[in-house]
Order: C-alpha cells, then structure tokens, then sequence
C-alpha cells in the first residue's frame, strides 16, 4: 500500500452536453429518433493523475474551465470518475462553497447545526464545539436572526468557521476566501497554516497565485481537463503566470487584427521598400498608431545599408555605409536603434606601388612632393594649374586640371573616374566635378560632419528595429502584390525607382551600378584599412573594403569585398543617379505625374532620383512623417525642432 | 460485504442529518403562523369537517361514523400524496447542495418522507379529536398503528426514490403524477364505502391498490376495534417492501449520474 493520502489515477470525468439539456420526454423522444442522445460528449478532465501524500498543501491553478474545481468535486466524491479511479484515506473538510447547505430562512444557530451535520459531524460533536464557532465566526449577537439578514461576508465567516472547526485530515478550499473583509480573510489564512502546521494535507483552488504560493508547497496546472505541469509550486506558478500574459498579448493582438479586419482597408500605409526611408517611415507611422504593411522584393531587409554577418564580421553588403551627419535631430534619432562606435572614415588611395591618403590633404601633399607646409603645398598646385593653361574646360579631364593640376589629377583623379564611368575623362562631361576639395591641413578625416560612426552590430538590426510590430512581406514586388491584393491600403509609400512605378511610359531613367565581389581571406588583416582604393586604370575595381575595419574586429579571418563599377542597363541594380540634363527632365515628367497622386509617395535615392547619404534619407523621411500623420515627432526626439523644421 | 458495511456506516454519519433536514423542514412549515404546530392538527380537522358536511348527504346511510371513516382515509392518503410529492422534488430541490459537497443523495429523499410521516403522526391528534367528540371510542388495536405506519412509510419512501430519480431525468414527471394521484385518490374508497361500486372494479381494487391495504388497516385499527386480516395485513407488508426494493434499486442504480442533469 502507498503512503499516499489521495491517489488520483488515469481519472477521466466526461460530460455528455447533449443529454444534460434533456429533461423532459419530448426532448428525449426527438433525440432518441434523432440519435442524437449520445452526442457532444465533453471531456472536462482527461487521464489525471494525482498524487498527494499526507502533509502536502497542493494549489490547482487553471483558466475559468480548465477542470480544476471538477477535480475537487471527484476527489470530494461530489462526482464519479468515469474512467479512473480515486481513493482517499481520511477525512475531508469540502470547502466547495462557503455555507453550502446553509438554510436562508433558518438561524444562525440552527443552521450551525444543520451544516455540522451535512458535513457528517453528529449533534453531540457540534454542541461541543458551539462556542468556538460563534467566537470564530465573531456573529454572536445575531445568533437567532435568520441568516437570510446576514451580509455575504458573515454567512462566508460562518461557513468558514464550522467547516474548520475540527482538524481535517483533508482540507480541500476552492476560492472561498474572495468574500470578506481583510481582517477575516487573515484570519482565515492563519487558520489554514495552522491547520497545515497540524499536518492538515491541503488542497486549494484559486485564481489568486499569490496565495497559492504563499499556502501551497505543490502545484498543479490544469487546461482543458489536461495536466499542463505539476510539482514544486513556485515553478508551476511562475510558469502559470508567463503563459498567461503571453496568452493575454495574443488576445489583445488578435483584437486588434479583428479591429483592423473592421476597418475599410487593412493597412494605412503599404510601404514599399524596407530601406532607410521605408523602414523610419513605417517605424514612426506603427507609432503614431497606424498600420503599415512593408513590401520588399529582396529577400533581406535593409536596402542597401544591408549588412550580413559572414565569420562574425558585419559584411556591408551594397558598398561601404559610414554614417555621418551634422544634423543632432537625425544623429540622435538613429542612436535610439543601436550605438554607434567611433570609426573615422580615412580611406586611402594606391596608385601603382604608391599609396597616398584621401581626401587630398597635406598628407597626400607631402607623399607626392615632399612638401611640408600648406604654403609650399599651395605654391605647388597653382604652379601645376598655371602649367596647364586651361581657362575654358572643354571635358572633365579639363576641369579636373584646372582645379587640382596634374599630378592629383593623374595619379589619383584619373583613372579612378575613368573606370567609374566607363569612358575616358576626355569624353566626359565638365559638369561631372563641380569642385575637388583640396584640403591643406594633416587631417586624413573623410568627412567634415559632427557626427560619425558605424552602428555596432552593424545595419540590419536598426531596420529591423524599426520594422519590429510591423508587417512584412520579403520577396514581394509591388506590382504583384497589389495584383494579388487590391484595396487593402489606404495609401502607399513608393521607394522603389520612380519610373518603374509609371511603368517607363516616358523612358528608363539612367543610373550607375556597381558590382561587388566578396571573398573570405584566412588572414587576420589584409590591407590595415577600412576603405582602399585603387586609382589606376590598370586595375578593374575602384576600391577594396576589408569589413572587420569599421567596428576594429579582430577575427581570424577577414572578409573583402571588391567594388567593380558596371555599365547600367534595365534590370540592373541601379546605385548613382546620373543627374544630367536629359535624365533631369525626364525626371521631371515623372515628378510631375506624381504630384497628381493623392495617396502615393514617393521617397528615398530611387523614389526621388537624388543621390543621398543616410542622414539625409532619415531627415526626408521624417519630414515626410511629420507632414502625413500630422504629429510632431522631431519635438519627441530632441525637444526643440530647430534642425529639421523644413 | 464491505460495501455494505461502508454504507452502514455512511448512513450512521449521516442519520444526524437527516434528522437535522426534517426538523428544519417541520420548523420552517409553521414559522411566523400564529398557531404553529397547532395547524397540524387543526388543519386536517377543518378539511375533514368541511367534506363530512358535503359528503355525508351522500353516504351517511350506509356507513357509521362517516367523520372517522373520511378522516383515517384522507390522512393515510394524504400522507401518500404529501410525501412523495416532496420526496421527487428532493434531489432536483437541493442541487445547489449536492454539488458542493458529498452527501449521500437518499438522505435528502429519506428526510422529505420522514418530514410527512411526522406531519402524519401530528394529524393522529386530529383524529383522536374526532374520535372523541363522535364518541367512536378507543379500542385496543390502535396500538398496532406503528406497523401500519411503518408499512405506509416503506411504500411511500419506494414510491419517492422513484419519483426522484426520474424526476432529474424528465422534469415532466411531475404533472404526470399530478394527475395520477387525483385518479389514485377516486380509485381509493376515501369518502364512499368500496361496497358502492360495480363487484370487478371493487375486487380489482382491493387486490392491486396498495393504498386500499394501508387504508383498510387503519379504519380496522381505529374504526372497527379489530385486527385486520391476515391478506389486508400481509399484503400491506409485500407492497410496502416490494416498492421500496423497487424504488431503491432506481434510485442508487442512477444516483451517481444525477450530478450531471441537475
């Protein structure tokens, strides 16, 4: 035989919801021709085993419904299993319900007995043990009224005090404690941990965890008539808990997927595009309480700030992403989605076996003509320029003599222009460079911006970011998409290439693109540098980036990316607008057609056919958000608005 | 074996109850009336007079001490018709009870018949009243009214746990019953003498209306100041334990899926 106090073995309890409704022979007879009796059978517990030895306090917890209070009722013997068997060694004080057998017209005095003897105990027991009851229940003025005059909370006191009054072997006590003032429900918990103390085995029902951890040392976690978890209390309510709230997020989503299903049209906005702009867009309309749907055809996030993790170095995918800005709106806007380390952009620039730093500064000087102060650096460029002759720049090659002189511009201007644009700089345009900075200070910085730095971690996860609460949809052109799913935006954001929206109707616009070859290397550095590039024309690719050098990695190995320029044609990926006059105005004929959309936008480098470093993309897009869901979001970032008011 | 002494002793713990449940039942039945218990007694003696008044016209020929006779019938029935009544409302009526706590569900149908029986035993004050004020007599016999007590009890305690027991099943049962006992009650010679009626329906009767017995006895007993015959007297006894074996096996056959439908 076991030592246990309660066995609870494979018990099954079935409900059969048909025939409970059954309680006339009309009914009966139509079932019973129908066959319908034995239907809709209901399993409120299902193969349940329980174990309790003596001592033990057991809480069971459960949603409304879940079979905990059926199982007090079959340990109780109030219901038979109907598979299973249960077996209990002691005496049970049931504590269903408060009061239960309470007679409303009689008094407290005869229903003090009365309930004694529903609970089993006999006249004498119940004489003996009167006076504590009274004192208990703290009711002995009112001793003679019929407790039909009682408030809830002295009926509840009453019950409590003449289901206690002996010393159990089996407490069972199912949410009968939610009535009362404090002062009895303390005192009714001090009863029960004397009464565990005593060595009273508890079993306990409610929805209160707390008190359950407080009472009980087990727990059982009852859902649908199934066993989800039992043993050590804390655990099981803990776990108890956390699926609750989870479950709770997921009903308040759905309520809101149902709002929304409810609504004209099941997005706000459709963006389409996941880049900088598409993703900052949507981030802040998702704020400002507006559903968005975010349609990309790659199958990545990001655009091109894409980065990718390849041997645990962030790899920029599309070319090198340095962020930099002077805007403090913008800087601190992007910090809220990742921090930003100090990396310094100080490229630098092989020609032949020479190598020089960028831009061209006084280090650059000094490597071409051993030169020491920007005086002489000076003197030496407009000696250069005066060589030269030109006053009227017919060509790029022209212009670039003009302004640099020739030994910049051959060794460091030429060749790399060259293969950037396919074509000599003698059959280029002048308007291509309209200034080449000249810088005559030892400063190897890049930029000239207050803000500089590579997100730690790299890109992809300030878009994702952005976008988390957001609905996606990767791999997914936005002419099938809104093929296959009419009318379910209200309005979209275009960040895709302008013309492709207008379907060319007027012409391709023209871009450069860019191929990139991206290698694993089993050294640990390569090239020192984050950004190299290579200025003859000998060379095929313009530039060489070695990815560990923007967040100083120290891998084992490293990872480069060859930067190639292409020829653009249709269908390529484009990168650089090419803003000359003829792209310009056709450019225009598009715009124009899109101002005439009341619920398109357009946004972004291909949207707005603008070359634009990421400051600037964040700053439009801002913008743009501020305007259409009319809301000061710029205050909410810095406090004052005086960056970016427009 | 140890089921039964498992229920043996059930029934020792729950005894209490019941007599808990039928005080309440007799203390609640006359509360806040001014004469209280007294109704018991008085209750039956105005109904008895106010139907001699009607009835005697009718059968005062033939039958002596017509207000005896009517009222040791109507008591007997009545007690039939009282306690079952409430014996099938017994389970369906505490519900609320038996879903929060174990208790056997016959002691909620044994309370209800016993609450009548008691009720009976009242109205005996009743008839003695009348006994006297006709100047009937007493007679010796009536000491044996326990036994037919005890004999009505039984088929009325057989009769209530199965009307209980189907009463959760078919709520229906009871304005079936309704108009059974009104057709029961003019099967039984209450207010006419049996000789009144064609010899078939007075020999069917007497044979198979267990209620003709119980009747029967008590007029013999207080009436007529003899001992009833030997088929009255056995046959009071056979119906008697033959409905309770009947109406027990119903009841505990069904009981533990009563919890289900109500």
């Amino acid at each position: 035989m076991s030592k246990n106090i309660i066995d609870v073995d494979h018990v099954s309890i079935r409900f059969n919801l048909a025939s409970e409704k059954v309680n006339n022979l009309k009914e009966y007879t139509i079932k019973m021709i129908k066959h319908e009796l034995m239907f809709q059978e209901f399993m409120a517990l299902d193969d349940i085993n329980l174990h309790i030895k003596k001592g033990e306090s057991w809480g069971l917890i459960g949603t409304n419904g879940s079979g905990k209070s059926t199982l007090l009722k079959t340990i109780t013997g109030i219901l038979k299993p109907y598979e299973g068997s249960v077996r209990v060694r002691g005496d049970i004080a049931p504590m269903i319900e408060l009061g239960a057998g309470f007679d409303m017209e009689l008094t407290a005095r005869e229903n003090i007995y009365l309930n004694g003897s529903v609970l089993g105990h006999s006249k004498e027991f119940m004489e003996e043990h009167f006076e504590e009851i009274v004192d208990f229940a703290g009711i002995r003025n009112f001793l003679d009224s019929p407790i039909k005059n009682y408030s809830s909370g002295m009926k509840a006191r009453l019950g409590f005090a003449v289901a206690t009054m002996v010393n159990p072997e089996i407490l069972i006590v199912d949410e009968v404690l939610s009535v009362g003032d404090y002062q009895f429900r303390k005192k009714c918990n001090e009863r029960m941990e004397e009464m565990l103390s005593g060595g009273t085995t508890l079993l306990y029902v409610s929805h209160n965890i707390d008190s359950v951890k407080q009472l009980c040392d087990h727990a059982m976690w009852l859902d649908h008539g199934h066993v989800i978890m039992s043993g050590p209390s804390e655990e099981v309510c803990d776990a108890y808990n956390t699926r609750q709230e989870q479950l709770f997020k997921l009903e308040k989503k759905e309520n809101e997927e149902k709002k929304v299903a409810e609504r004209k049209y099941a997005y706000d906005y459709l963006v389409v595009g996941s880049g900088l702009y598409g993703a900052v867009f949507a981030a802040e309309a998702y704020r400002a309480g507006k559903r968005c749907l975010v349609i990309d055809k790659r199958s990545q996030i990001g655009g091109n700030i894409f980065t990718e993790q390849i041997e645990d170095i962030n790899v920029h995918k599309y070319g090198a992403h340095i962020f930099h800005t002077s805007n403090e709106t913008v800087w601190k806007y992007i910090n809220r989605y990742a921090s930003f380390n100090n990396f310094v952009n100080s490229p630098v620039a092989v020609y032949k076996d020479e190598l020089y730093n960028l831009p061209f500064n006084m280090n650059t000087f000094s490597k071409l003509w051993g030169v020491q102060t920007p005086a002489q650096a000076r003197e030496k460029i407009a000696q250069q320029i005066e060589e030269c002759g030109i006053t009227q720049p017919r060509n790029l090659e022209e212009q670039a003599l003009s302004m640099v002189g020739r030994d910049v511009y051959e060794k460091l201007v030429k060749g790399y222009t060259q293969k950037q644009w396919g074509r000599p700089c003698t059959e280029l345009p002048s308007f291509i460079i309209k200034r080449l900075p000249l810088r005559f200070t030892y400063d190897n910085n890049y930029f000239n911006d207050t803000y500089q730095g590579v997100p730690i971690g790299g890109y992809t996860q300030i878009v994702e970011k952005m976008l988390d609460g957001v609905d996606l949809l990767l791999d997914t052109d936005y002419f099938d998409y809104i093929r296959e799913h009419p009318g379910t935006y209200e309005k979209v954001i275009f960040t895709g290439p302008i013309d492709a929206f207008y379907e060319y109707r007027f012409g391709h616009l023209e871009w450069r693109s860019l191929r990139f070859e991206t290698e694993v290397l089993p050294v640990e550095n390569y090239q020192g540098n984050a950004v190299v590039n290579y200025t003859e024309a000998e060379v095929p690719y313009t530039r060489v980036l070695e990815h560990k050098h923007f967040e100083f990695g120290d891998q084992p190995k490293t990872v480069i990316t060859r930067e190639y320029p292409t020829e653009w044609s249709a269908g390529q990926e484009p990168y650089y607008p090419v803003n000359n006059e003829k792209n310009n105005a056709l450019y225009a004929q598009y715009r124009a057609l899109a101002d005439q959309e009341k619920n398109v936008f357009f946004g972004g480098r291909l949207g707005t056919y603008r070359y634009m470093d990421m400051d600037k993309v964040i700053e439009e897009a801002l913008l743009f958000a501020q305007k259409e869901l009319n809301r000061r979001i710029i205050d909410t970032i810095t406090g004052t608005s005086d960056n970016l008011e427009a | 074996m140890n089921s039964l002494k498992f229920r043996i002793k059930m029934f020792q713990q729950y005894k209490g109850l019941i007599g808990e449940l039928v005080s309440r039942d007799i203390k609640l039945k006359y509360r806040r009336s001014f004469l209280g218990y007294i109704w018991s007694i008085l209750n039956p003696l105005l109904v008895m007079t106010v139907m001699t008044v009607v009835f005697s016209a009718m059968f005062k020929r033939n039958i002596e001490n017509y207000p005896v006779y009517l009222l040791a019938g109507r008591m007997t029935f009545d007690f039939f018709t009282a306690s079952t009544n409430a014996a099938m409302n017994s389970v369906t009526g505490n519900a609320a009870l038996m879903k929060k706590t174990y208790i056997p569900k016959y002691v909620f149908t044994v309370s209800k018949v016993t609450s009548a029986l008691v009720d009976f035993v009242f109205t005996l004050g009743a008839l003695f009243i009348v006994i006297i004020v006709t100047r009937s007599g007493f007679y010796w016999t009536m000491l044996g009214l326990p036994v037919v007590f005890l004999q009505v009890y039984l088929f009325c305690l057989g009769v209530g746990f199965l009307l209980a027991e189907l009463n959760v099943f078919f709520r229906d049962i009871k304005y079936i019953y309704r108009a059974m006992t009104t057709a029961w009650m003019y099967m039984t010679p209450l207010f006419y003498p049996i000789e009144s009626l064609p010899d078939g329906l007075a020999t069917f009767i007497k044979v198979f209306n267990p209620m003709y017995y119980y009747v029967a006895e008590m007029r013999d007993l207080v009436l007529y100041g003899r001992w009833p015959g030997p088929r009255i007297f056995w046959g009071g006894w056979f119906f008697g334990i033959l409905m309770m074996a009947i109406g027990l096996y119903a009841f505990q056959k069904n009981k533990d899926r009563f919890i289900l439908y109500i």
